[in-house]
C-alpha cells in the first residue's frame, strides 16, 4: 500500500508583522512545516505502520520548499521519502494551480492508495487544496478525519461532525484531511532527525510534469474584516424583573437579534 | 567563518524545544517547589535519544555532534535547569569516562545501556573536605584478593540515588597524592554502597544531590577504570568536557530569563505605556541580549573544538566562566525588570535567579576556570 502526505513548507503568520499600509512583512518569519501537517504525518505514520504501507511526503511551492532543511524537517517526522516540486512560478500560485501540480506529482509516483493532508495551512487556511486535489484526481475527499483503519480499497474512516462521529467505508483511493486534533504529533527523536538526511528526496521539474491547466481557476479578489458594530451601551433598570425582561426583549427585537 | 547552524542542528534545537515546552515546562515549577526528581522524564528523555547524544549509534548513543548536544542542554535548561543537569551529568560526567577510558569489557557491560538512557549514571568525586581541591580526597580503595574495598564518603553527587552506575574516585595509594587516585565503576546495589539524604538547595531543586558512602564496598578488579593512579587525570579530563555542558545550562537559564523579561516588558503598563518603551528597560534588555549572544558564541565554539578534535580545555573554561556569570547577571536583571512580581513565585524569573548561581560553582568554580585560562594565556 502506498500512502502520500501532502505537506506545506511555509511561514507562521504569528511571526509576521503588519506594516502601516496594511501589507504583511514576512521577513522575520522563519519557514517551517505548516502547523497541522505534523498531525497529518502522525495519523499517516500510525496507519502506515499498521497497514505495512510506504509513506511518501509531497509538496510543491516556491523557493525553499525543496531545500534540504525542508525535506529533513518533513522526513524527520516519520516519512519514508519525499517528492517535491520547487519553482518560482509557484510562489504565489492559487489553490487550484497548486492542486493541479500536486495531482501530477501523485500520477508521477503512481499506485497511490491514499492521500492525507493537514486540516489547513497555517498561512492561508483556505481549506481548499484537499478537495480541489481530490477533484483533479477524481477521488472522494473527506475532511475532519479523526481515524483511519483498514487497507487499500477498503478504508474505514471516522470523522468528526457536529455532535458526534461519522463512520465511513471508502472502496477506493481518497483524499483525507486530518482534523487538527486527530493525533498528538510525536516530537522527532535525535536519531530520527539525524537519519532524515539519508532518506530519499526526489526533486521534480515543474516543466517536465506538463501540468494541464486546472479545470477551474479560483482567484482571491479581496479580503475584508467583519463589520464591527459598536456596542449600544443600553442600560436596563432591573428593579422590577418583569418590566426589565419585557424591555430587554423589546430591545433585542429592535436590534434584530430576535 | 560560518556562524550558521547546520540543518540538523536547527532541527534538533526545534525538536528539543518542542519536547521541553510540551513535557518539561509544565512540571518545572512543581519540581522546584517540591524538590522533586523527575523520574517520569527519564524514559522520555531516553526515547528522544537525549541521554547519550554525542556517542556513536553503535554504542547506543544518537551519533550527534557536540554542538547539537550543547544545544539540547541549552533548550532543556530554558525549560528546567534541573532536568538539564540530570542529562548533562549523566552524559558528560558518568558516561564519557567509560566511553573514553573503559576496556572493551567495561564498554560492553555499561556503555550501550548508559548511552541509550536505559541506565542512569553519576560521577562521585567531591568529598566533604575536597571540592575545588579534588586531589585532597581521602576515600580509599584497598586491593584484596578478589578486587578492591572502597571506603569513604562523597557529597553533592548529582543523580544519586536514582543512578544505576557510579564513576567513583578513591586513592589506591594515598601517599602519592593525586597520582595515587584511581577511578572505579560502582553499581548501585553493591554491598557497602549507600546514599544519604538529599540536600535542600537554593536552586536546581529538581536535581538530586545527596552524599554517597562507601563502607568496605567490595568491587571486582575489573571495576577499575583506566590504570591505578589514572583517576585524577580521568577526573580532570572528564570535567574539561563536562563544563561545556554546564556552560550550555547557564546559557539556557539566561535565555529563559531574557524571554520572560521581553514578554513582561511588552505587557506591563506603567505611566500609560508598556515599560518596553522606557529607555531604562530597553538598555537592560539590550545588555542582556548582547551578553547572552556572546556567551552562546563561546559555548558553541568550545563544542565545535570537541567536534573538530582540537584542544578544548581553555575554550571550555572560557565558555563556562562567561556563560555562568552572564546567567547570574541576566537573571538578576530579569527580576529587576519584573519588579515586585519578579520576587514572587508567580513568575519564573526567581527560579532562573536561584538556578543560575550553581553554574558559577559546580564542575569547577569560576576561580578554577580563571586559573585554567590564566595558565594557558601566560604560557
Amino acid at each position: 500500500m502506498r500512502i502520500v502526505v501532502a505537506y506545506k513548507w511555509t511561514c507562521d503568520p504569528e511571526e509576521a508583522t503588519a506594516r502601516a499600509d496594511g501589507t504583511v512583512d514576512w521577513s522575520r518569519a522563519k519557514p517551517g512545516l505548516s502547523a497541522y501537517d505534523p498531525v497529518a504525518i502522525e495519523v499517516a505514520r500510525q496507519f502506515a505502520d499498521e497497514a505495512g504501507a510506504e509513506l511518501i511526503g509531497v509538496t510543491a511551492g516556491g523557493k525553499g520548499v525543496a531545500s534540504p532543511l525542508a525535506a529533513k524537517a518533513a522526513l524527520g517526522r516519520g516519512l519514508d521519502r519525499v517528492v517535491t516540486v520547487e519553482d518560482e512560478s509557484l510562489a504565489d500560485a492559487g489553490r487550484s494551480e497548486l492542486a493541479a501540480v500536486l495531482a501530477e506529482v501523485i500520477r508521477h509516483i503512481g499506485d497511490v492508495d491514499l492521500i492525507i493532508t493537514g486540516d489547513s495551512s497555517v498561512d492561508v487556511a483556505a481549506k481548499m487544496v484537499p478537495t480541489v486535489l481530490a477533484g483533479e484526481l477524481g477521488w472522494p475527499a473527506v475532511a475532519e478525519v479523526t481515524s483511519i483503519t483498514g487497507q487499500a480499497g477498503a478504508l474505514r474512516v471516522e470523522r468528526a461532525i457536529p455532535g458526534g462521529v461519522q463512520l465511513l467505508e471508502i472502496s477506493g483511493p481518497a483524499v483525507l484531511a486530518a482534523a487538527a486534533d486527530a493525533a498528538a504529533p510525536r516530537v522527532p527523536g535525535m536519531k530520527d532527525l539525524l537519519a532524515a538526511g539519508k532518506k530519499p528526496a526526489e526533486l521534480l521539474e515543474l516543466a517536465a510534469l506538463k501540468v494541464p491547466p486546472p479545470n477551474a481557476v479560483m482567484t482571491v479578489t479581496g479580503r475584508a474584516v467583519p463589520e464591527h458594530k459598536p456596542r449600544q451601551g443600553q442600560l436596563i433598570d432591573t428593579a422590577d424583573p418583569a418590566e426589565a425582561a419585557a424591555e430587554l426583549v423589546s430591545a433585542l427585537r429592535q436590534a434584530g437579534a430576535l | 567563518m560560518d556562524f550558521e547552524l547546520t540543518d540538523e542542528q536547527q532541527l534538533i534545537r526545534e525538536a528539543v524545544r518542542e519536547f521541553a515546552e510540551t513535557e518539561v515546562t509544565p512540571i518545572a515549577a512543581e519540581l522546584d517547589r517540591d524538590h522533586r526528581f523527575p523520574r517520569e522524564l527519564l524514559p522520555r528523555l531516553a526515547e528522544m535519544n537525549l541521554m547519550g547524544m554525542p556517542y556513536p549509534e553503535k554504542e547506543g548513543g544518537a551519533g550527534a555532534d557536540y554542538v547539537s548536544y550543547v544545544i539540547s542542554i541549552e533548550e532543556l535548561s530554558r525549560a528546567c535547569a534541573s532536568t538539564a543537569v540530570i542529562v548533562s551529568a549523566h552524559t558528560s560526567l558518568a558516561t564519557w569516562p567509560i566511553f573514553k577510558f573503559g576496556t572493551q569489557a567495561q564498554k560492553d557491560q555499561y556503555l550501550n545501556d548508559m548511552a541509550s538512557g536505559r541506565r542512569l549514571g553519576a560521577f562521585a568525586l567531591t568529598e566533604p573536605a575536597a571540592g575545588t581541591d579534588a586531589g585532597a580526597g581521602t576515600a580509599t580503595a584497598t586491593m584484596h584478593a578478589d578486587g578492591y574495598a572502597l571506603n569513604g564518603s562523597k557529597m553533592f553527587i548529582t543523580n544519586a540515588p536514582y543512578a544505576d552506575v557510579y564513576v567513583a574516585f578513591a586513592k589506591t595509594d594515598p601517599e602519592r597524592g593525586t597520582r595515587g587516585m584511581s577511578a572505579f565503576i560502582v553499581e548501585k546495589d553493591t554491598p557497602g554502597f549507600s546514599v544519604g539524604e538529599a540536600e535542600h538547595k537554593l536552586g536546581i531543586r529538581g536535581s538530586s544531590t545527596p552524599p554517597v558512602y562507601f563502607s568496605d564496598c567490595r568491587v571486582p578488579r575489573d571495576a577499575l577504570l583506566g590504570g591505578e593512579g589514572d583517576g585524577f587525570k580521568i577526573a580532570m579530563a572528564t570535567l574539561d568536557g563536562g563544563r561545556i555542558g554546564i556552560a550550555a545550562q547557564a546559557l539556557g537559564i539566561a535565555q529563559a530569563a531574557l524571554d520572560a523579561s521581553v514578554a513582561y516588558a511588552k505587557e506591563r503598563v506603567q505611566f500609560g505605556k508598556p515599560i518596553a518603551t522606557l529607555q531604562a528597560i530597553q538598555w537592560m534588555i539590550a545588555d542582556m541580549a548582547t551578553e547572552i549572544d556572546a556567551a552562546r558564541l563561546l559555548v558553541y565554539r568550545a563544542a565545535s573544538c570537541v567536534d573538530n578534535g582540537r584542544p578544548y580545555s581553555t575554550e571550555g573554561a572560557m565558555a563556562k566562566l562567561f556563560a555562568s556569570e552572564v546567567a547570574t547577571r541576566v537573571a538578576g536583571k530579569a527580576i529587576q525588570i519584573h519588579g515586585g512580581y519578579g520576587y514572587t513565585e508567580s513568575y519564573p524569573v526567581e527560579r532562573n535567579y536561584r538556578d543560575a548561581k550553581i553554574t558559577e560553582i559546580y564542575e569547577g568554580t569560576s576561580e578554577v576556570q580563571r586559573m585554567v585560562i590564566a595558565r594557558s594565556t601566560l604560557r
